[in-house]
């Protein structure tokens, strides 16, 4: 069956039941008891093995199944979750991701087997097996148990002892056996490169045969026939033949790895009162590690909705949809706004000439009509930052174990909406900053305790919408930043003299660290300090057009504040003329605009500020900083565009404004560089191109 | 066209542009150029490269334009009327426009009309060539793409 174009919504699947997997585990090492969470977990697992099979990835259907398997015991109540289990599951899960990473890149799961991952899940099942009788049935008989123990050894290979028979079966091997005749369970492996398994099962059934009855399969016959079974297959055989030659004649067929087999002999009707319904019990959950057919959906589909009852209401109603065609619709959006701000502009300079009252009108609908379609389509684009935050309690309490820091991550605001492309793209930086806060900013436990501090270091991760913007804030009750040592070290690398130094504001000395290849880390861990640092966490988030803070107080803790915008494409701007060329700065950097009498400027080290109601703000006249000519004589008043960020203003001195104005943003291209002043450009209502300027280099 | 297709089963041709840059005639790969427009208003964009006049409105896009003439180290530009902005389209770096003084004519020359540039000189605008095309008793410089959207420092 050809797959391929199945291959985009298995991956996108696939990795929201991986996400789904890593937080219910999370859920589960803190609640071992909850069954909604285990119910999840096993239906999630149980999915995730179904698409791979579907789609023919053999090795990922492998892992997930011996996952399920070992949900599937925890879900009986069989084995107990712990933290052994929870790291192995958490490896499971890593390895599944590299599946599908492969799948991504190559559309191939690559050939990665993970045994030992594989062998770590097999032997939970088995130590479950082998355990649960002697607890919860001791009056099971003797040669049960044995038989139990047996198969636990040889690390669970004898399915035929986990077979569980309905009626109908246990009647007719009760039959067989009081005929007089051996009731043999026996197991066969077939090799892993068997191409035709069904074939082998069936020259198998056909060899044995001559030497019994077959009374029960294990999957049923029809799903061996179908090949609906892994790499073994179990029966039942009545015989008066010894069960060595049974074997023989099924090891004689090619292909079979190996045949297990051995006498049956608690079927015994004296017992079967007692034994056959502590078999029952104990047993289901085993009789289920074969892709077995009935009683399994059957379980399944009495779970699913009771699930939902008690679960998380179900998800939103959603339909995928291709980035480019929303990119499209996006761009047409734009030209329907530029063709908006075109009559906008004639509407404003010919209007005296036609009817303007209607005209006016109209083009007043027009715009809300755009404005409105503008946002919806932006709201399109919009995501949860959900999808990249979630993956974060998982890194944190890896980091936890490796660090050996006991520190907890506490996060809000998962639900803020962000542009898919600003999504994709904070991942990383937010990654490190959280890593940082676990490595640098935590201390060690027992530094805490001596400081008084609660001995679980807290990392906490909050976003929220402000305006225009959308703010993450990470940080940490721990250490706080040594701005001294800061110092030390910036004036070592020769990053600055130490006369600067004295200079220096505590917060200028923060803003060291960002400073390309500036780390602190004392020792390089794998954690962080590879010298690669917060200067490409603070160069990835300014690609986004956002920006990042710091405050920090020693002894008490760091926060970054992330700063990004809502949206890439379009945004309100102020235009302002500077002589005959018009520019944009976007209103969401601008604090106030303000008309300064010439003579109110200052001077401080020979720069020009204002001082205004209690700041003192310095002045950039943007005329210089744009290679133009300066005029002959200052007017008597400057306007002056008060810019901010974060804390810092500047003011822009400039000709003259025009007024704020729906823009979208264009890229300038590849060719023209070493512009960081200019953040783009866009076409205004008349054609005319008009530039945007990034304020933020300027401060 | 019947004969532009026996002519392309006896060898191979490609079709130039034909422009004209100071003096000179220089022909452009018809394969790179997207369209051609009139002179338009060009936005000064400040601190880019000196070759860099600025960028156009091209139907709603931005595009930069690129004086070809000040990246040589000829004189710069003067606009006329039957100044021309070239719209190259090139793969992975998208549009870019090149004025050029007029656009004369379009070419076909075969593989073997076309010589490689053997003339090294040390003028700046010899880089800029990768062959000389013979059309008729004409000869035309055929302009390398690659060299003219590398970066060049001392430009």
């Amino acid at each position: 069956m050809d797959v391929s174009q199945y291959l985009e919504i298995f991956i996108d699947e696939s990795a929201e039941h991986i996400q789904t997997l890593s937080d219910c585990i999370m859920t589960l090492e803190s609640e071992p008891d909850n069954k909604d969470t285990i119910n999840e977990v096993f239906r999630a697992a149980h999915s995730l093995k179904g698409m791979a099979g579907t789609m023919g990835f053999k090795r990922m259907q492998h892992l997930t199944h011996d996952m399920e398997n070992v949900f599937q015991e925890v879900r009986s109540d069989k084995i107990a979750v712990d933290s052994e289990m929870i790291d192995l599951l958490f490896k499971c899960l890593d390895a599944i991701d590299a599946y599908l990473s492969n799948i991504k890149a190559t559309s191939d799961e690559g050939t990665e087997d993970n045994e030992l991952i594989i062998k770590a899940l097999n032997d939970f099942i088995a130590k479950a097996n082998g355990e649960q009788p002697a607890e919860s049935a001791p009056v099971a008989e003797a040669s049960a148990e044995t038989a139990e123990a047996e198969a636990s050894e040889n690390g669970d290979n004898r399915k035929y002892l986990q077979i569980e028979m309905n009626d109908h079966e246990r009647k007719t091997v009760l039959a067989a056996r009081e005929s007089g005749q051996h009731i043999y369970g026996m197991t066969i492996l077939i090799q892993k490169e068997c191409l035709l398994k069904a074939a082998r099962a069936f020259l198998v059934f056909r060899a044995v045969e001559e030497f019994g009855q077959i009374l029960v399969y294990r999957p049923s016959s029809q799903d061996i026939e179908d090949e609906k079974f892994e790499l073994d297959f179990s029966f039942y055989i009545a015989s008066s033949e010894a069960l060595d030659k049974i074997q023989t004649a099924a090891k004689n067929v090619s292909e079979i790895e190996d045949v297990l087999g051995e006498e049956l002999t608690d079927f015994g009707a004296s017992t079967e009162a007692e034994e056959e319904p502590v078999k029952e019990e104990t047993k289901p959950v085993v009789a289920d590690v074969k892709p077995e057919a009935a009683p399994k959906t059957a379980e399944q589909k009495a779970q699913a909705p009771v699930k939902k009852a008690a679960g998380k209401p179900a998800t939103n109603r959603t339909v995928r949809v291709d980035i480019e065609k929303l990119d499209e619709l996006m761009n047409q959006v734009s030209e329907l706004i530029i063709a908006k701000n075109s009559l906008t502009s004639i509407s404003a300079t010919d209007g005296g000439s036609f009817n303007s009252q209607t005209f006016h009108e109209q083009i007043e609908y027009l715009e809300r009509i755009t404005t409105n379609l503008h946002e919806s389509v932006m709201k399109t684009r919009m995501v949860p930052i959900e999808s990249v935050v979630n993956k974060f309690p998982r890194m944190i309490r890896d980091l936890s174990r490796t660090l050996n820091k006991k520190m907890e991550l506490v996060m809000t605001g998962e639900d803020t909406e962000l542009d898919r492309t600003v999504v994709d793209q904070i991942g990383d930086p937010l990654q490190h900053l959280l890593r940082n806060s676990a490595d640098h900013g935590l201390e060690d436990t027992a530094l805490r305790a001596e400081r008084g501090k609660s001995e679980t270091g807290h990392i906490f991760l909050n976003a929220y919408q402000e305006g225009n913007n959308v703010i993450i804030q990470v940080g940490d009750d721990g250490n706080g930043i040594d701005t001294d040592a800061v110092k030390q070290k910036a004036i070592e690398r020769g990053i600055i003299t130490a006369e600067q130094a004295e200079g220096m504001t505590q917060k200028e000395i923060v803003n060291l660290l960002f400073l390309p290849s500036f780390s602190m880390a004392k020792k390089i861990t794998d954690i962080s300090g590879r010298g690669v640092g917060l200067d490409v966490v603070k160069s990835g988030i300014e690609q986004l057009g956002g920006d990042v803070e710091v405050r920090t107080k020693l002894g008490e803790g760091t926060t970054f504040t992330v700063r990004l915008p809502l949206t890439l494409a379009i945004i309100q701007a102020l235009m302002v003329e500077v002589r005959d060329e018009k520019y944009a700065i976007s209103l969401s950097s601008i604090s106030n605009i303000e008309s300064i009498p010439v003579t109110d400027i200052k001077y401080v080290q020979a720069k020009e500020v204002i001082h205004l109601r209690g700041s003192v703000i310095p002045l950039v006249r943007l005329d210089q900083v744009l290679d133009m000519e300066p005029m002959e004589k200052d007017p008597e008043n400057l306007t002056v565009v008060i810019v901010k960020r974060g804390d810092s203003q500047i003011g822009l001195v400039v000709d003259n404004l025009i007024g704020q104005q729906e823009i979208v943003i264009k890229s300038l291209g590849k060719y023209i560089n070493g512009n960081k002043l200019i953040s783009g450009a866009t076409i205004l209502g008349d054609g005319e191109v008009a530039l945007i300027l990034d304020t933020n280099t300027l401060m | 066209m019947t004969e532009y297709i026996t002519d392309s089963t006896e060898k191979e041709t490609k079709q130039y542009i034909v422009v004209q840059i100071g003096s000179e005639k220089y022909g452009i790969d018809i394969g790179y150029i997207d369209t051609i427009v009139r002179m338009s208003k060009i936005t000064r964009v400040p601190k880019a490269q000196v070759y860099f006049p600025g960028i156009i409105n091209l139907r709603g896009e931005v595009v930069p334009v690129m004086s070809i003439r000040t990246k040589m180290g000829l004189e710069s530009d003067v606009y006329t009327n039957a100044t021309r902005i070239i719209i190259l389209k090139i793969e992975d770096r998208g549009m870019l426009g090149v004025i050029v003084d007029a656009v004369c004519e379009v070419v076909t020359l075969a593989t073997d009309e076309v010589e490689p540039n053997n003339v090294h000189s040390n003028h700046t605008k010899d880089n800029f060539i990768n062959g000389i095309g013979k059309n008729g008793d004409q000869l035309i410089s055929l302009l390398e793409i690659n060299a003219i959207i590398e970066e060049k420092d001392n430009a």
